[in-house]
Formats: structure tokens, C-alpha cells, sequence
């Protein structure tokens, strides 16, 4: 269960992906929030170039990755119109093999937006479904995409999200599919969420439909405790849910396998068209390195970085415009490294 | 084309589905209004309960199949879903044999009932017959499972044009496709690829492509950025739920099947067996549908009357039934929306 990490003279090292769009000037911010709080841990910065075909930079973030143990990404983008190039944030997943997405969509108290007292954890297979990225043209104007669904990885989901579940005190888990139209594929990924969740009678479990279940999701969510899903049901669930209770900019996401994990923000967006402009919301990457501090044991740095956050966000009222505020990135990183110079160091 | 267009005075027929539970009242809430309105339409209603073919196979009797056929237009109640494997969903049924390509849901919100949002004003287009509901399906070897999305040229081709032609028509000013062709690059790649041709044929239409995970994000967030979408089918089923859910259900939300062989109206919600025949249910989703008929058919003026009189009915709230938290009658409601055609 415990991922092993890279230790060099009690520093840590950590694989750092800034990726596109916004993805840099919010590694820079974490870097500047790590400093100030004296966080233990040495990034080794990789940079992978969107406009090329080959795969050498993405080689070297994997082996990089693959020494570390650990990694904090932004999104990275795929520019090649050609097909056969694959999306490289799938690469790295598949080849690292991080079956699991965790996302813990807690509402903040003090930011505005449409649902409050949310206290959903969304569990995501990762790895397969519809991002298996198997397709071909078989006659001329006629694609065929192929969608997989394995017991093993069905089952590695379904168990990781029931011990989640008993370890954390968690009532209910729902299983989202569309088994009625996809009888094999979400019919098998349902039928053994249902046999494992047996497994685990303290834990009540129903199933939803993804179209009834996004509904559901903006009318009355707060019926939803854990979920779990396969993968593309887990992008739009994450999105939705993630939209409800304040936007792309505040909640971040974990990826795990068995050997490896990866932080990132929750929605993984590129945020191309806010990039560069000082507005971007430094705090779901802060979040993402808040979790990475925590798996890498350094529970006082990450607590005290997480506290600055709430204080900034929530008491101070330090937002950017994606929350309804008037600061730039540069004053809410600012003030959260304000707080973390005068909070109590014990 | 869209179909067929009928702009004289002339009476046209169409087709009555009612369907089961809850869809004789409100079909005949629907037939009440119109007649108050004086559309010019003659119902002719049929019966879809599948009866056992020649070949021993249940399936839709052929009185409703030429009816269809011949009109070329419908309108339809809720069906039950029979339970029980082997057999074939009715509505997959339907569409299949009038070939209904395209699935096209108007979502907006209603003034007088409350919800978290009043800014919805959306279409969603859905591509109806591939995809994801390809049903092909295989064991690949014990315990791993592929299922086979389809995207054809011909398909999206017909659903795109469409959507843009949908979008001038109705005075709409943008069309988004939403698409994953980050990840899957070939098949959301043609869908995306038709969307592009077709767009640059209406340059008076503004066109946008966007991630189906950024629309679930920006659509929950601030739905008034978006006009007309257009998707494959998956995710045009996906959306247009949510959509719905945003406005106050499928009790509220209309439904059009347009195809190549006719169009069918119909109102999405269940049949409702908990309050059938007992005068309490909503007729809005099924009225709202035959309203989009109507204006399907070029007849926009009566279209125009009807819509407003049960907007304004809503909106009033004196006579909302027990689904919006009223306590009025499916009958109080419908001679409600009757007295202010007839004020008129
Ligand atoms: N950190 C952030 N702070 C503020 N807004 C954000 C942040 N990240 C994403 N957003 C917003 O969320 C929305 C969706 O993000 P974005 O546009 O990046 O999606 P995308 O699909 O990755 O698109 P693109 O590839 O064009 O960047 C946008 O409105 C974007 O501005
Ligand atoms: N048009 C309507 N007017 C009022 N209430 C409605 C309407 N449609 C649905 N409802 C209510 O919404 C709930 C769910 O409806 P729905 O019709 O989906 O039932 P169902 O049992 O799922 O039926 P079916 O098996 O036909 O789908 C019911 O409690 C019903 O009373
Ligand atoms: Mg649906
Ligand atoms: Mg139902």
C-alpha cells in the first residue's frame, strides 16, 4: 500500500511537469510557497514540448517519475493533428500504470458559487474505458473507438474506493454507469463494483445512471457521498461537480498506482487563454502540492500551507476574478505566504 | 433539409402517440389546447403496444408504422419500458424505423418556477444513432470487454448540418461542438472535422469547439454562455439531462426527433404510474413538445400563442400542479393556458 519516494539527505525529490497554458506560472508559485515554508523537497523540472511528435522529452518525464516515485503536473498538451500521436497527460498515466483518480470535492465556506456543503470524493478509474485510444478507420468516413473494461482494474477500483470508504468513515458509495446501453463493458465494471461493495456490508452502495446521475448532480447532490465510475464518466462528474462548488481554479486531483503517484489540479485544464495574464487561481496547483506534501509524510508543512490557504480564501477574501474577486495570482500567493511566515512553527 | 414544410392554412394530419400511465391526460391536455388554438391539425391517434409480427417477434403494429409514414410527423406520450430481457426498448424501436438521426432538446429556464438558475437558454443536439449506442460489444478474453463507439462521415455530416440549419432558423446565434478529440482522435476527430466543414458553409452562425469536460464545468457555472450544442451521442445524452436537471426536470423540458423519414415530438419524462389517471400530472413537457412541432412545421404564429399562454401560466402560478408545488388539476392548469389562448 505504501508508495515508495526518493529520499536524498532527507530532502525529497520530486518530478515536476508544468505542462501549458497556466501550467508554469503556477509551478512558479509553488516553488515560491515551498521556500517560504521550508518544505523539504527538490524539484527536478521537466518540460515537454507540445509542438513535436517525438517522445524524448515524455521518456524522460517517465523515467524521471519512475526514480522519484512522485510527481506534480500541469496539464501538457498534445499540438499534433496526427492520430497516431497519443494525448501524453494518457501516456504518462497509462505507462505509470495510476489506475486510480481521487478527487475530494469539499466546499469552501466563503466562496461563492452555485451549491454549498458539498462533501463529495469522486473515485475514477484511470487508466482504460474510453481513453484506451484504440482506433481505426475502416472503410473512408467509417472510425471505430474502442472502449475497454477489465474485471482486474473494475475490481482495483472498487476495493480501493470501499477500504477509502471504511478507512475514512464514509456512508454510501454510488456506482455511475450506462450498463442499460453498454451491456458488456459498464455491465461488467458495475457487476463487480457490486460484488466487491458485498464485501463491505457497513458500507451502503446504490447505482446511478450517468445521465440521471449529472442531473441529480445539479439538482440534489447532496445525496452523493463516494462515487466511483470509469473514466470518462469520471471527467464529467469531476468537471460537474467541481463547476457546482467554485470552478477549474480550487480543487486539486490525486492520481495513484501501485508504485507511482501524480498531483494535479482536480479538472485538469490547460487554461490556455488565461495564461500569462497574472489572473489564473494559484489554488488548486497549491492544493495538488498540499496533497503531495501529505503523501510524502511532511503532514506540519502541508498543514501550515493549507491552513494559509483557508485563512486567504476564506477569512481574508483574497480571490481571484474565476471566484467573483479583484486580486491577481502574485496577491493571493502573496497572502498565503504572509500567513505561512507568521503561523506558529512548532 | 430539416423535413417536410407546410406553410398553408391547409389542415395537416398527424400522428397521436399517447402512450401509457400519465400519457392519455396529458395527450389530451395537448389535443384540448390546441383545438382552443385552432391549429390547424387533425390528430389521427394509434396505438404502439407491440403485437407479435409474422415472425413470431414483437414489434410496433404497422397501422402506427404507415401512419408515420404517411404524415410524416408525431407527437408522443410517455411509453412503458417493458421489463424483462429479449425485449427491444420501444423508443429504440421507433427510432430505428423512422430513422430519427437527430435528438434536439431546448432547455430554458421557466420565470415563476425557482431555480438555482434563471439565465438557461440552451439547445442540445444530439446525434441519435451511433456512437457509443453502436451495440457492439465483445468478451475480448475472460474478464476484459470492449464496447465500439461508430462515427461516420454521413452521420455527423446530416447531424451537423442540422444543427447549424436549426440554429438559423430559430434565430440563434451559436453553435458549439462538443467534442474529446483530445483523447479520442480519430472518431470525436470526424465528428469535429464535419462540424468545421459544415460551419464554414454558415458564416453567419458563430461556431465553437469545446472540450465535453470544460462545457460540464462551464455549464453548471454560468449555463448563459451557451446557445445551440451540438455532440455525438453519448454526450449530447449526458448534456441534455443535465441541462434539464438546471431548469427543473424532464417534467419541463420538450424533446424533437427529426429523421429522415418523418419527425416525432415527444415528451422525455416517464409514464408516471404513481399519479396516472388520477388528473395531477404535468402536461408542460408534452405541450412544450408539440409546440416545437408546430414550429417545425412552419406554423409559428399559433406555435407562438400557445408557448406564451402556458409561460405565463407558469409564471402567474395560480394554477401550477403538484410536481411544480401546486395543488391544480392537470385539467385546471390546461383550461388555464385555454382561457388566455382564447383572450387572445
Ligand atoms: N487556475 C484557474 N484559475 C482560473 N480559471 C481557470 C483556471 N483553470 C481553468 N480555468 C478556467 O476554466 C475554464 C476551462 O479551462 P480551459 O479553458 O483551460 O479548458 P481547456 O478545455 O483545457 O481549454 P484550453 O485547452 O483552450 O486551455 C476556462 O474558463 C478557464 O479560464
Ligand atoms: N408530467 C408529469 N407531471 C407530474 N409529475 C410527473 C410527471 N412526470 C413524472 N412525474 C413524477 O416524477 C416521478 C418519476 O416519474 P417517472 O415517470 O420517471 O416514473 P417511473 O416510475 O420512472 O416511470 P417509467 O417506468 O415509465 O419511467 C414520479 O413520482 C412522477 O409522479
Ligand atoms: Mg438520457
Ligand atoms: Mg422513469
Amino acid at each position: 500500500q505504501k508508495i515508495p519516494v526518493a529520499l536524498y539527505g532527507g530532502r525529497h525529490a520530486v518530478t515536476m511537469l508544468p505542462g501549458s497554458g497556466i501550467g508554469p506560472e503556477l509551478m512558479a508559485y509553488v516553488r515560491d510557497v515551498f521556500r517560504y515554508a521550508g518544505a523539504p523537497v527538490d524539484f527536478e523540472t521537466i518540460n515537454i514540448n507540445p509542438n513535436t511528435d517525438e517522445s524524448d522529452d515524455l521518456i524522460h518525464a517517465i523515467t524521471s517519475i519512475k526514480r522519484n516515485g512522485v510527481a506534480i503536473k500541469g496539464n501538457i498538451e498534445t499540438k499534433s493533428e496526427d492520430t497516431e500521436v497519443q494525448s501524453r497527460n494518457v501516456a504518462i498515466r497509462n505507462e505509470l500504470d495510476l489506475f486510480i483518480n481521487v478527487l475530494n470535492c469539499k466546499s469552501y465556506p466563503g466562496v461563492k458559487c452555485r451549491q454549498s456543503n458539498i462533501d463529495i470524493v469522486i473515485i475514477r478509474q484511470n487508466t482504460e474505458g474510453e481513453y484506451a485510444m484504440l482506433e481505426h478507420e475502416s472503410v473512408h468516413g467509417v472510425v471505430e473507438s474502442m472502449k475497454i473494461v477489465t474485471q482486474s482494474n473494475s475490481e482495483r477500483v472498487a476495493r480501493w474506493a470501499f477500504e477509502y470508504a471504511k478507512r475514512h468513515g464514509r456512508k454510501k458509495v454510488t456506482i455511475v454507469h450506462k450498463a442499460n446501453i453498454m451491456k458488456l463493458s459498464d455491465g461488467l465494471f458495475l457487476e463487480t463494483s457490486r460484488r466487491i461493495a458485498k464485501e463491505y456490508p457497513e458500507i451502503e452502495h446504490n447505482d446511478m445512471i450517468i445521465d440521471n446521475c449529472c442531473m441529480q448532480l445539479v439538482s440534489n447532490p447532496h445525496q452523493f457521498d463516494v462515487m466511483i465510475m470509469t473514466n470518462l464518466y469520471g471527467s464529467i462528474v469531476s468537471n460537474v461537480i467541481c463547476g457546482l462548488i467554485g470552478g477549474a481554479g480550487l480543487l486539486s486531483g490525486r492520481n495513484y498506482g501501485d508504485h507511482y503517484a501524480v498531483f494535479e489540479p482536480g479538472t485538469r485544464n490547460t487554461g490556455t487563454a488565461i495564461a500569462g495574464k497574472n489572473i489564473a487561481n494559484p489554488i488548486a496547483m497549491l492544493n495538488a502540492s498540499v496533497d503531495m506534501l501529505e503523501h510524502l509524510g511532511h503532514q506540519q508543512h502541508a498543514d501550515m500551507i493549507q491552513q494559509a490557504i483557508v485563512k486567504t480564501i476564506c477569512e481574508d477574501n483574497i480571490q481571484t476574478p474565476d471566484l467573483g474577486g479583484h486580486h491577481s495570482s502574485s496577491d493571493v500567493v502573496q497572502r498565503v505566504i504572509d500567513h505561512i511566515v507568521h503561523s506558529d512553527r512548532t | 433539409s430539416t423535413g417536410s414544410r407546410f406553410y398553408s392554412s391547409q389542415v395537416r394530419k398527424c400522428t397521436m402517440i399517447p402512450g401509457d400511465g400519465i400519457g392519455p391526460e396529458i395527450s389530451q391536455a395537448v389535443q384540448k389546447i390546441f383545438a382552443t388554438a385552432k391549429v390547424p391539425i387533425e390528430w389521427e391517434t394509434v396505438d404502439v403496444t407491440p403485437v407479435r409480427g409474422p415472425d413470431g417477434k414483437f414489434g410496433i403494429p404497422q397501422a402506427a408504422i404507415d401512419s408515420v409514414n404517411r404524415n410524416k410527423i408525431g407527437l408522443k406520450g410517455p411509453l412503458m419500458t417493458p421489463v424483462g430481457k429479449g425485449h427491444r426498448s420501444l423508443n429504440l424501436a421507433l427510432r430505428k424505423e423512422f430513422n430519427l438521426y437527430a435528438n434536439v432538446r431546448p432547455c430554458r429556464s421557466l420565470e415563476g418556477y425557482k431555480t438555482l438558475y434563471d439565465n438557461v437558454d440552451v439547445v442540445t443536439i444530439r446525434e441519435n444513432t451511433e456512437g457509443e449506442y453502436s451495440g457492439i460489444e465483445h468478451e475480448i478474453v475472460d474478464g476484459v470487454v470492449q464496447s465500439i463507439k461508430l462515427i461516420t462521415e454521413e452521420a455527423s455530416m446530416r447531424v451537423a448540418e442540422f444543427a447549424f440549419e436549426y440554429t438559423r432558423e430559430n434565430k440563434r446565434k451559436k453553435v458549439t461542438a462538443v467534442h474529446k478529440a483530445n483523447i479520442m482522435r480519430m472518431s470525436d476527430g470526424l465528428f469535429l472535422r464535419c462540424c468545421r466543414d459544415v460551419a464554414a458553409k454558415f458564416p453567419d452562425i458563430k461556431f465553437e469547439e469545446k472540450y465535453l469536460d470544460t462545457v460540464c464545468l462551464n455549464m453548471v457555472q454560468d449555463p448563459s454562455q451557451y446557445d445551440v450544442l451540438v455532440m455525438p451521442n453519448l454526450y449530447g445524452d449526458i448534456m441534455s439531462d443535465m441541462c434539464a436537471g438546471l431548469v427543473g426536470g424532464l417534467g419541463l423540458t420538450p424533446s424533437g426527433n427529426i429523421g429522415i423519414n418523418g419527425a416525432l415530438f415527444e415528451s422525455v419524462h416517464g409514464t408516471a404510474p404513481d399519479i396516472a389517471g388520477q388528473d395531477k400530472a404535468n402536461p408542460t413537457a408534452l405541450l412544450l413538445s408539440a409546440v416545437m412541432m408546430l414550429k417545425h412545421m412552419g406554423l409559428v404564429e399559433q406555435a407562438r400563442i400557445i408557448e406564451t399562454a402556458c409561460y405565463e401560466t407558469i409564471k402567474e402560478a395560480k394554477y401550477l400542479t403538484g410536481d411544480l408545488g401546486g395543488k391544480a388539476k392537470c385539467s385546471e392548469f390546461t383550461n388555464e393556458i385555454c382561457a388566455k389562448i382564447s383572450a387572445h
